[in-house]
């Protein structure tokens, strides 16, 4: 374990926010990325959204408590989160992207980090904020969010070797490739539960026939 | 031992059923008593109003009513049933015990009858109006029962040369102009002056035409697009003592049943703060509510009769809900067919079921009365008064939103900002909940400001001062080190 979370992976995950193209460099090709801190930042990303919808101030929050599970909503970042790398990782092996899966999975993981540093101080601030003010709030939030976008915009730059543009259609192109790849499951699902309807339905009969 | 238990366990409901006989009235509903709240969830609240009896044409000894259409109560307490299938008018007492029967009048020195009256009504002088449908004209008679005037077959260039007058539903205002529901008539509740002369109409229901619908009306034939887009009819009509006009129709999307209307006839009803005055929420049932008759009941508050499920809802002057009773069945107090809503404003409810054939009395429960109340006290501006029925109100259903939205606002202006915050956070309403946020946080600043600049100045102070020591102690090395070199 202590490989995956030694001292330099932890200054180089903290890197990414100041100097995201280097740092990314050094994540491709000198391994200087963790995967496991990927998942562990995805998954605290999902807590504070979580959290988010919870504990923001009454004036900014329209959420229904009723309807907050924290476990789902992990379960739909994870899901999201790796149906993103696995997208890209099949565009881009076709349009000679040089990164690896792993990569990937790291690139797109640290990029969370933003989100999280925004998202706890939007929290305890919108707690202060009355009507009028929720700008601040908006402001603070979608600041996280246009970090994290050109964080995954140059790491996905960075680690395929590719340019701004050829970056930008690989990625409309995993949109695609992720609209397909539920589709497909979605299929295979429906198809092996016609199959096992098929085989059950015999059952049943052979069952009643005596 | 064995033998006696089952006497035994007979024996304790019994028991319970003795002592909590006073309760039962309220307990043993034949519907449920509900509201939506902020969020659209259902919320069971305790019944506002239960059955108490019926009256029928048999108890009042004038024959069965055969079926009855319309209601209507007179300012001296009168109510007037429009007996449609027996061709008359049923003027009942105030005590509901005796009745007189109004079926013929003289006209020009003859006698007349109705047909098929449908609606009724009774203006403030105490005239009485009568939608003698068939007939195809309003006729108005006296206190005594003699003939003032007739309104019949409506002349303007606003109708067509053939226009055939069928009136359904009527009111009439302080200035005795009649607001008449006629069929067919989609244009919008057509007006009369006091003399009978028709004027123009008023409140048109707009046709809600969709994308979607849009796109399949390219491709659909004449007699299609005829079918597909019809306007809807009025189905209920009411006009407060200010003249403004409560109208009632049946909206596919749910979503608002009534207008208000103002002189000039534009829609001024307001929506509350989920935006609903349809009913219920359509996607909790089936089907939208039918709404069928709306009354206005003073101080800003309506009803509206829903015929779907048979219940009655009742909204105040801010479109809030206040509370929803009344149910389909073939118990006492549930309804058939139920038409029409009428409110003796003595703390009786009256609803006129046709296919029963008899009126339905509710009375007033506790909650009901003090729902009533608190409204009527923030409509007239007491809210500080309004205070204390509210918090009543709580102790029956401590969920009830408008009165923690009560309460709050009385908190707000009594200045107490923290208990303001805590109720209005309770009745969702996030417009006031910032008023009193804004002003809790001044005052929380106003207070602590002081200590925290002084907090900030003292840290600033002690890092000046460590910088000096450790500066002074790097120098200190420094010179060891110069002097060691």
């Amino acid at each position: 374990m202590g490989k995956y979370f030694t001292r330099s992976k932890w200054e180089y995950f903290f890197r990414v926010l100041h100097a995201p193209l280097d740092s990314f460099y050094e994540i491709r090709h000198r391994n200087a990325g963790s995967v496991p801190l990927a998942f562990l930042t995805v998954i605290i990303f999902s807590f504070c959204y979580t959290l988010n919808r919870v504990f923001a101030g009454f004036i900014v929050n329209l959420t229904d408590p009723r309807t907050v599970n924290g476990f789902s909503d992990l379960q739909s970042v994870l899901l999201l989160y790796i149906l993103f790398c696995i997208g890209n990782w099949s565009i881009t092996c076709l349009m000679e992207g040089e990164g690896r899966f792993v990569d990937i999975l790291t690139v797109t993981g640290y990029s969370f980090l933003p989100l999280i540093l925004t998202f706890i101080p939007a929290i305890i601030i919108s707690n202060a904020l009355a009507a009028n003010e929720e700008v601040i709030y908006t402001l603070i939030m979608g600041l996280g969010i246009a970090w994290t976008a050109l964080l995954v915009l140059s790491g996905i730059m960075t680690i395929h070797n590719y340019t701004l543009l050829k970056t930008l259609i690989t990625l409309l192109f995993t949109f695609v490739a992720m609209l397909i790849i539920i589709f497909v499951a979605l299929l295979f699902f429906d198809l092996f539960n016609q199959v096992y309807v098929f085989f059950y339905s015999i059952y049943t009969e052979m069952i009643l026939r005596n | 031992m064995r033998k006696k238990l089952p006497f035994l366990l007979c024996a304790v409901p019994l028991l319970f059923s003795a002592v909590a006989a006073p309760a039962r009235a309220a307990l043993d509903v034949p519907y449920d008593s509900y509201i939506y709240n902020y969020r659209g969830y259902i919320e069971f609240t305790p019944a506002p109003y239960v059955p108490t009896g019926t009256i029928s044409g048999i108890t009042l000894g004038v024959g069965a009513f055969a079926n009855p259409q319309g209601m209507c109560v007179s300012p001296d307490g009168y109510v007037y049933v429009a007996d449609s299938g027996n061709n008359r008018v049923v003027k009942i007492s105030p005590d509901f015990t005796q009745a007189e029967v109004i079926d013929t009048f003289i006209n020009n020195g003859e006698p007349d009858s109705f047909s098929r009256p449908f609606g009724v009504t009774v203006s403030e002088k105490n005239l009485l109006y009568v939608a003698d449908t068939e007939n195809r004209r309003v006729v108005v008679l006296n206190k005594d029962g003699a003939l003032v005037q007739i309104v019949q077959n409506p002349r303007s260039e606003m109708l067509p040369d053939d226009y055939a007058f069928v009136p359904l539903k009527l009111a009439v205002d302080y200035a005795d102009r009649v607001y008449v529901i006629a069929r067919n008539m989609f244009q919008g509740i057509m007006v009369f002056t006091e003399e009978g002369e028709f004027t123009g109409f008023f409140g048109t229901i707009s046709v809600k035409i969709t994308l979607w619908q849009r796109f399949w009306r390219l491709f659909s034939t004449v007699e299609q697009r005829q079918s597909l887009f019809i306007a809807t009819e009025f189905t209920g009509v009411d006009v407060d003592p200010m003249g403004f006009v409560y109208a009632s129709f049946i909206d596919t999307d749910g979503v608002q049943a009534a207008f208000r209307l103002n002189p000039k006839g534009e829609d001024v009803i307001k929506r509350g703060e989920n935006g609903n005055l349809g009913g219920d929420i359509s996607v909790q049932y089936g089907r939208p509510s039918r709404m069928v008759d709306i009354i206005e009941r003073g101080k800003g508050v309506y009803s509206m009769l829903d015929a779907e499920r048979g219940r009655v809802f009742t909204y105040d002057n801010e479109g809030n809900m206040l509370y929803i009773f009344g149910g389909l069945g073939s118990q006492v107090g549930t309804f058939r067919q139920p038409v029409a809503i009428e409110d003796t404003g003595s703390g009786a409810f009256l609803a006129l079921d046709a296919d029963r054939q008899e009126i339905m009395v509710f009375s007033e429960t506790e909650y009901g009365r003090l729902i009533n109340l608190a409204v009527g006290m923030r409509y007239d501006g007491d809210e500080e008064e309004a205070v204390g029925v509210w918090e009543q109100v709580l102790t029956l259903n401590e969920n009830l939103e408008l009165a923690n939205i009560g309460i709050g606002k009385a908190y707000l202006t009594a200045g107490d900002n923290a208990e303001a915050m805590k109720h209005l956070k309770l009745g969702m309403n996030r417009t006031y909940y910032s008023i009193a946020f804004k002003r809790y946080r001044n005052d929380f600043l106003k207070a602590n400001l002081g200590y925290m600049l002084t907090a900030v100045i003292l840290l600033l102070v002690c890092r000046f001062v460590w910088n000096r020591i450790i500066n002074r102690g790097k120098k200190k090395g420094k010179g060891n080190l110069l002097a060691d070199g």
